[in-house]
Parts: C-alpha cells; structure tokens; sequence
C-alpha cells in the first residue's frame, strides 16, 4: 500500500501557519492543478502531509483600497481574476493573463497563490506580477512579511518563502490613470503553457512613452526584465528601431532553454517580435481608451 | 425508440448516452473478486544486454502476489508479420519504456512499488536512434537473430532492415528524357502517438482449467487471442478475447498492449489480473505513427501531364516490426497519387532502431505517402504556373482506369470530389483574393491549399453469424469491435434495413471470440464495407429460411410472399395478409425446422498484380487490399508572419463514401479525422533524446483540442454506389486524415510563398523559412 498523506483542513491563516510549523515536510494544497496531477505521477512527488487552504475564507476574494490598491486573496482562482472588473487599464494585464491560463477547468480550479508558489517562470502569472510592481504578502510563524514580486520569484521553481510561511494575498499597486497594459502569451497550441509570453504596463502621453515595465516569461529561471529596455523605450514615440533596440536588450538579459515548446534559439527570435506586437496592442488600447 | 431504419438516416450513436453518462463500461471498469493489480517495469536502458535479475525485494514487499521477468516467460516471439517480439524482454532490451517485468500485488500502488524494487543489470549496448544511423555499415544491430524469425510475406532485408521493397511500372530511366519540368524534394514526417482517450488496458483471468480469459481495449479480439495463444504456448481454443467498450484506438490497439503480461501474470497467480496503463507508460511502451523521409521526383510536360515518378523512402520502424513491413509498402503502393503515372519506381526500406515501435496509424503508410506526392504536385503546378486543382484534374484517374498492377478501382470519383471541394470552398475567387489581400496589421496572411486523397477499404476477411430469436428480433454476432467509431450502430443500420426492422429490433454481440465468428480487426476503413457484406448474406440467409414458414402459415407458395416493414412477411402485395417474424420464428423454434439462423462469410479478393505492369519485389499480397475509396480536401490556413505559427481556419473535406449508412455519423469520422489531421500537420511530435522520449505526456505533447479546431469544418459526403458492394457502401475511417497536412502545407506556401516539406509545420519551422525568404 501507498504511504498514507496526512490531511488538514485548517479554518484560519493562523491555523494553517501552525501546521506549516509543526508538521515537517508539509505542503499546501491550493487548487491542485499542478501538485495533484505530480502526485499522480507517483510517490516521489508525494509530500508526507497536505494542508488544504479550501475552507479558509480569509483567503478568498479581491478588494480593492481606497488609494486603488487591488488586493487579491492568495485562494481566488485565475476565474474569478479573468472575470473581476477590477483590473483595468494599467492592471488589465492581470486579468487577460488569467484568462488564458491553460483550460476554462483548470482555470475554475486553480488559485493565484498557489501558482506563484510553484514559480514556474513558464506559468502567466509570474511576468505579470513583475510586470505590475505587485507585491506577495505572507504569513509566517512570526508575522506577516510583504515581498515585492521582483525579490520572490529566486529561481527555477523557487521562491524566497520559508517552508512555514504561507502566501495570503498578492497586492497590485494602483497604475497611472492613463496606463494601459498587454499580456501576449504565444502558444504551441490552444491551454499550452508559453514558449515566450510578455507582460508589458505603458503609460503613453501625446504618442510618447512616459513610463514602461516589461516582463518575459518562460525566458529564464524567473520572469526576465530588463531596466535598460525599458529606459531605451521611455520618452520615445515607440518606433520600430525603438522598439528592436529594447529587445535586443531583453534577448540579452534572458536565458531561455531548449525545451518541447521550442529551441533556445527560436525563443530569442521571438523575443523582440512578440515585444513588438505587444507594443502595438497596448498603443491601440490607448487610442481605444482615449476614444472611449 | 423505434425508428424503422433507412440507410443513409442520420442517427445517434447506440451507445451515445451510455459513454455521455458514464455508464458505458471500458476495461479498467471491470472488477472480479480476488482481482490482483498489475504493474510493468520498463527498460531504463535504449539498447542493452540483460545481465541479471534480482526481484527479492520486489517479491518480500508485502501484498506481492508475482514477480515475472523474461527469465520466467515462455521463450515463444510473436509478431503480425515478422515473429520479432516477446511479452517481456528476453536476453536484450531494445528501447527505453520496453517492458521487462511485471508485478501482481493487491492494489496498483503495490504493484508499482514493488517494480521499482525490481533490480535489472543492464550491460549496455551501442543504440541506433535514426534510419541514418541503422543503415551506417557498423551499426549496432538491433536484432541478432531476424534471419531465425519467423516471416509470413515474402521478406527482403539485410542488416537493421525489417524489409526492403520495390515497386516499377513502366520504364521510369527512358521516361525523363520526355519530360518538359522536373520537381524534386525530400519530405520528412514524424513520429505522432495514437493518442486514444484510453490508454492500453487489460484483465485477465484463468479458470480452472487452465483456459485465460482476457478483457481488453483492442481493435482485433482475434488478433488479441492470436498473440496471446502464440506468447503463451497454448492452442487457440484455451484462449478467449473479449472486448468491452473501447476509448478509441486509430491503429495503436490493432496489436498487443498488456494483455499478454496480464494472461502471464493470471496464470503465475490463479486469480484475475489487472492492467492498466498510465497515460505516460503508454507512450513510452505503446506505438507511434511511423517516421519517413520520401525523397520523391516527377517530371511532366509543360501542359502538366504527368509522365513519370520516381522516389526512395526510408522509414522508421523502432524496436520491433510490429506493421513495419505493411507500412512501407502502403508508402510504396500509394506514393503515385490517384494520378496517371505511366512511368514510375519507388524504393523503399524500414528499419530497426532503439526506440519505441512504430506501427499502423489511421491512413497507415498513406499519410506519409500523401504529404509527398500532394505537396510535390503543388510545386509542380507553381512551376507550371497552373492552378493547384486545374493540375490535378488533368491528371486524375479515369473511370476504367486501374491501380498498379491492373487493380480495379471502383467508382473512380477523385475528379468529383476535386471539383466538390472546389465548388463549395469557392476556391477560385477566395483563392485570388487571399492573394491579393494585404498581410493584416497583425502581421498575418491567409492561403488556400488542396490535396487529393485515395485509400483502400476491404481489407481481408470476415464473418456474421445472424440468429430470429422466438420473439421475431434479432442478434447478430461479428467479431467487429466498435473502437468509438460508431461500427455498432451502422452493423445494427444495415441489419435492420436488410431485415426491415426497427433498428431497437437488432441486438449486437460484443466482439468475443467465443461468441462472435472471426473478424480480423477493425483497421484499414473496412469494417462498414466488410460488415455489410456479410450482413447481407446472412439476412439473405434468414430471409431464404423465414420464408417457408411464412408460407406455410399463410397457406401459399414461397415465391407469393414477401418482406414488408415492422418484422413482417406478406403476400406480395397484400400488405394486410401477414404474419410476423415472430409467428414464423416460434412456428422454427417449437415446430418445425429449428431455430433460423443466418451466415455470411467474405473474404476480399482480387488478381495479384500483374507483373507485365507492375513488377512488386519484397512486398506483401496486395489482393486481399480491397477496393479504392477516393477524396478531397481543402483547407484556408493563417500564416503570423510575426510568429510563424500556422492556424487552420476553414476546412472542406468531400468523401465519396460510395453510400452514407448513417450520415451523421460519416460527418462526425471525416471532422475527427481532419482535425487529427491537423494535429499531425501542425504540431504533433514524439520527441527522443538519444533514446529516451522527452515528450511523453499532454503537457508536453500537444494535440488540437477544440480551440484548435477551425469553427467551420464543410463535410461533404459524396454517394456513388459502391459496385462490389450489396448496399454500395465504402470506408471513411482514415481518408479525413490523409490529405490534410499537404493540403496545410500547400496553403502556407500559397499565403507567404515559403514551402515547408518537414512536418509538423511548426512555428519555428515556418518562422525559419520565412526569414530564409526575406534575406
């Protein structure tokens, strides 16, 4: 017979961080679309104890603070995130990553939380949340610590939490009321993870870029950006020169591996052309905005 | 539901509710009392020696029933056409997933356990991964032993060749001197997994004496019992295959999966066994389609008359033979095109390598050959600067027209169906515009391609055994498997139409070597052909018998009466004078005569090749072959010029299907096979890395699923009576998937002006050509 797992079905984050504490080895259980289709791969990846977070409501919905803030419970699944008004404009990123995370049953199933976790820099949320300056607060034995996303996300599948503490939310700092944001997500098939994806937030003024973020995913161990791309693009119309120059500089900054979803090679091709169609999409959003 | 049946009425499949439900049962749905649990110890090495085993630790963990190696197994090989294969390894292991042991315990979770317990000494061997690498004249060699095995065609082969054949109409050397325009190229296909939604399972049982009994998602339970007998030793008559539900199988399940570990793994125990394979362990042990590189030639003159073709192909066959030898010469025997080719020869050799077998796959040999010969008639059209379709039909056999070797063809209707497609898709004027419309400010450009299809249906032979019960229905009896294709519901069509009963009237046996007579298998698009012909002897059969009977309770002359709708036999128009099958059935069963019972038997059969035309060298009997099924297919793809990713956004696919049985149904195989088509054409790869696959699961490996799919998909169904054929029916399993990766990748070149001759047609590919185009 299998090793049994142990189960716990905590009821507040405190609850949960205790277990965490005193149980060795134990592993969360968010939406389980990754970790249970590993466990299904067999015993190796079979953590000796599982804390489900299902029945903790604290953890549960988006709020948005009165300074615009919007605050995302690390259980609210990529659904709800593609179907919250919340996000628009310099977060519209947030929600179309969501929306085109793997398949509508996974989406239903999955959480925020616990795909961050994973730090898969080919999963959709990770550039994004570089892309957006968010931050990931968590909840540990000793309080609640709050981590830009730029410092969480260390390495390949690797985050900067300790085993005890848990991820209670992922809060998104307002954007500049005339930014707009593109994730363009470039797929082998339709629910394929990306074989190159960018996350980009513009603030645009008479044609001109005032400000940039620009995140890679699925080019590295970590969501990849690249601050002397974005400096080349600020305070320049976008034109096409502008816009190879930027990335060329993001090729130079990412470290993409063959794998099935594409060669090294072709990933850094597509690096510069995928940036440019997301410029032009976010410069048409703009227009569209403005004309609104 | 009693809906009296028409041939050609659209209706729901018999067992649509019962799969829709969940209720319908597959094999790992099944369950005995003391029922084990198995699992397989796969090769970790490509090519090795085995050295030794050690299943202490595996038979000391406790719920272990067995532990079998190759050491335990009778040393007995089997193989559809070379006897090249053993259940477990033998003495070397030839690819990484092979398998090497096998465990019963009390739950799977056991059983895997105690397989990793397994410690298997391995003494490595120097792999071949490539055809290329197979044929170098130091390559390892894969089977030691191949000139000892067993063969049942006329075998050519030397070193890691499984076979090497030839096919020569004509005097191809002569011929080129008459040629105005010569294209040439090399095509290359992949490895695609079959895919099926159930991954191989099985159970097995023993009774006491000693017969096995084994449940199993197989194509063929012949084939199944065949192997099982050949692996174990034993006479038919101790083994008996059934097949419960089956999730789908296109060529994979046509030859053994696990039922044979599981027969072993039952008799070692006494107790029922059971089988199940993960999705990752099928596509690392299973089967692939088969690799090719055709390097093919055509020269024609400048009006585009075709005049000769020449071409060589070298094939992948993996580990064991499996199809390998049938594969090769399909390539071979369809590598002319449904085309007037008076000059031709074709080369072709399949070889050994370290890794999984490669085997039928719907359109067997037929996919490879296709993309080939469509995508160079292409090429030839734009050097001819003549249109894709105009090229086509200048060419395309004629009524009267034959195969090589003078094989008769049938309805010779690929003209038909080039101009159906031509009609419906609006192909000139779309095809124009799409030329002259600009790349979208997104970046994409859209084009439109055709390819022809030609296939074979009737393959081999078959049987029905039809009984009147006392009640006036019927069971009928086929050996046929219904692997999700819907074969059930048109056996059950063309039984009631024969009979003129209600389709509810009809009662179909699930394929069981002991109480269905012998089908050889539901591959090659012949079950609705075969099905139907001995549907109509058997019910010919019942009718001849039913009759008397009728006659003598009506009280006139057996030539007086007749079938009427509803289970009825009358006085030739007489509608109200008559008594029912059920009135005639008792008066057999209880008074006279005895229980009425029906056969047919068929087996396909035509001249072999006429060697004054077609000289075949190596190559298996191609008379039992069948007859000649002809289509057409269009598709409009998208180009990203940014990307290089192709979409396929409109398809028609006309099918001359000689005649619908059930409409719906030949709709639903010709949109499942475009869009498997689709798979293979854009994305669909099993990958290896020095033997080992790096792909083997849905996350890696990607198939179209329905956001893949093009919204529009125009199938066009197409009847011209088939004329060998009692209700003129023909197949329509595999031609959806044959002409659609040429016809993708003669749409790409028509949208951007790059041609792409390796499949898939990646984005990588695409994106390559078109910077190789630009510079």
């Amino acid at each position: 017979m299998a090793e049994p797992v142990e189960f716990y079905e905590p009821r507040t984050i405190a609850e949960a961080v205790a277990v965490l504490a005193s149980v060795p080895d134990a592993c969360c259980l968010a939406g389980g679309q990754t970790l249970v289709a590993g466990m299904n791969m067999g015993p190796l990846f079979r953590p000796p104890a599982l804390v489900s977070l299902q029945r903790i409501d604290e953890l549960k919905g988006i709020t948005q603070r009165p300074d615009g803030t919007v605050v995302v419970g690390a259980m609210v699944t990529h659904r709800t995130v593609a179907q919250s008004e919340l996000f628009g404009g310099g977060l519209e990123v947030v929600r179309e990553a969501a929306g085109c995370i793997a398949h509508p049953a996974i989406r239903t199933m999955g959480t925020i939380g616990g795909s961050i976790c994973h730090a898969d820099p080919a999963a959709d949320y990770p550039a994004v949340l570089i892309a957006t300056d968010a931050t990931v607060v968590v909840t540990g034995p000793s309080g609640i610590r709050e981590i830009p996303a730029a410092e969480f996300f260390v390495d390949f599948m690797t985050t900067s939490i300790e085993p005890d503490e848990l991820v209670t939310a992922i809060t998104f700092p307002p954007a500049p009321a005339d930014a707009v944001s593109v994730y363009e997500k470039f797929t082998r098939a339709s629910g394929d993870f990306a074989t190159v994806s960018v996350a980009l937030a513009l603030s645009l003024r008479h044609g001109r870029c005032e400000s940039v973020r620009i995140a890679l995913g699925s080019c590295g161990p970590t969501p990849v950006r690249a601050a002397a791309a974005e400096q080349r693009l600020v305070q320049t119309s976008l034109d096409e020169s502008d816009v190879q120059d930027a990335g060329r500089i993001l090729c130079d900054a990412a470290a993409p591996m063959d794998d099935v979803r594409g060669t090294a090679d072709y990933k850094l091709m597509l690096i510069p052309r995928l940036l440019g169609r997301t410029i032009q999409r976010a410069q048409e959003r703009a227009v569209a905005w403005r004309v609104e | 539901m009693s809906q009296v049946s028409e041939l050609g009425a659209s209706m729901p499949r018999l067992e649509a509710s019962a799969k829709a439900t969940g209720v319908a049962r597959y094999t790992a749905d099944l369950a005995f009392p003391n029922m084990l649990h198995g699992a397989v110890l796969m090769s970790t090495s490509a090519h090795a020696r085995i050295k030794s085993y050690d299943v202490s630790a595996a038979r000391a963990l406790p719920g272990v029933r067995a532990v079998m190696t190759g050491a335990d197994i009778p040393r007995k090989r089997f193989g559809l056409m070379i006897a090249d294969e053993t259940a477990l390894a033998i003495d070397k292991v030839r690819y990484i997933g092979e398998p090497v042991a096998a465990v019963a315990a009390i739950d799977r979770e056991t059983a895997l356990a105690a397989a990793e317990l397994i410690q298997v000494e391995y003494e490595d061997l120097p792999g071949v991964f490539t055809p290329d690498e197979a044929m170098m004249p130091d390559a390892a060699i894969v089977h030691e032993t191949f000139a000892a095995y067993p063969k049942n065609f006329d075998c050519i082969a030397d070193g890691n060749a499984i076979s090497i054949a030839q096919v020569l109409s004509g005097d191809p050397d002569e011929a080129w001197a008459e040629a105005d325009v010569v294209v040439e190229g090399v095509y290359e296909t992949q490895a695609q997994y079959h895919a099926y939604m159930e991954p191989v399972a099985a159970v097995a049982d023993v009774d006491g004496l000693g017969r096995v009994t084994v449940w199993s998602s197989t194509q063929s339970v012949f084939r199944t019992q065949i192997c099982i007998a050949e692996a174990l030793d034993l006479p038919r008559a101790k083994v008996r295959s059934i097949s419960p539900y089956v999730g789908g199988g296109f060529g994979g399940k046509s030859e053994p999966g696990v039922q044979i570990i599981a027969a072993l793994l039952a008799r070692e125990t006494g107790r029922a066994v059971k089988v199940v394979l993960s999705r990752q362990e099928d596509m690392m042990m299973m089967r692939s389609r088969h690799p090719a590189r055709i390097h093919l030639k055509t020269g024609a003159r400048r009006d585009g008359t075709i005049l000769v073709r020449t071409g060589s192909v070298v094939m992948d066959g993996g580990a064991y033979a499996d199809d390998s030898p049938a594969a090769m010469h399909m390539v071979l025997h369809f590598l002319r095109g449904p085309y007037r080719v008076p000059h031709l020869r074709f080369d072709g050799r399949v070889l050994y390598t370290n890794k999984l077998r490669a085997a039928a796959f719907r359109g067997v040999g037929n996919a490879q050959a296709t993309f080939a010969c469509e995508s160079q008639i292409d090429e030839l059209a734009r050097k001819l600067s003549l249109d894709p379709i105009d090229l086509r039909l200048r060419n395309v056999l004629q009524q009267g027209d034959s195969w090589l070797g003078k094989h008769p063809i049938g309805s010779a209707s690929i003209g038909e169906c080039l101009q159906r497609v031509r009609s419906e898709s609006n192909w000139d004027a779309r095809r124009a515009a799409l030329a002259e419309a600009p790349t979208s400010k997104s970046g994409k450009r859209r084009g439109l391609g055709v390819s022809s299809v030609v296939y074979t249906c009737a393959y081999l032979s078959t049987s029905a055994i039809v009984r009147l019960l006392d009640d006036g229905t019927v069971t009928i009896a086929t050996g046929a498997v219904d692997i999700g294709q819907g074969s059930d519901t048109a056996i059950a069509q063309m039984c009631a139409a024969a009979l003129r009963l209600p389709v509810d009237s009809v009662n179909i046996v699930q394929a069981d070597t002991d109480a269905t007579p012998f089908n050889s298998g539901t591959n090659a698009s012949r079950i609705t052909y075969m099905l139907g012909q001995v549907i109509a002897q058997a019910t010919d059969d019942i009718v001849s018998q039913l009759f008397p009977h009728a006659a003598e309770l009506l009280e006139c002359s057996v030539e007086d009466v007749e079938l009427v709708p509803g289970g009825r036999v009358a006085i030739k128009g007489v509608k109200e004078r008559f008594v029912s099958f059920a009135d005639c059935s008792r008066r057999a069963h209880f008074k006279a005569g005895g229980p009425i019972i029906g056969r047919g038997s068929y087996v396909f059969r035509v001249e072999e090749p006429d060697t004054e035309l077609t000289i075949n060298k190596g190559m298996m009997s191609l008379a039992a072959i069948g007859t000649y099924v002809f289509g057409a297919q269009v598709v409009e793809t998208e180009v990203d010029e940014v990307t290089g990713k192709v979409e396929v956004v409109e398809a028609w696919s006309a099918h001359d299907v000689g005649r619908a049985v059930n409409r719906q149904a030949v709709e639903g195989q010709i949109e499942g096979g475009l869009v498997q088509g689709i798979g293979f054409a854009l994305m669909e790869e099993l990958v290896w890395s020095d033997g080992q696959l790096t792909n083997p699961s849905f996350m890696d490996y990607k198939i179209p699923c329905s956001l893949d799919a093009p919204e529009n998909i125009h199938a066009i169904v197409i009847e011209n009576p088939e004329p060998t054929h009692p209700f003129g029916v023909k197949g329509i399993g595999e031609p959806p998937v044959i002409g659609i990766a040429p016809a993708v990748g003669n749409a790409v070149e028509h949208a951007v002006n790059v041609r792409v001759r390796q499949l898939p047609i990646t984005s990588e590919r695409v994106l390559r050509c078109l910077l190789d185009r630009g510079s």
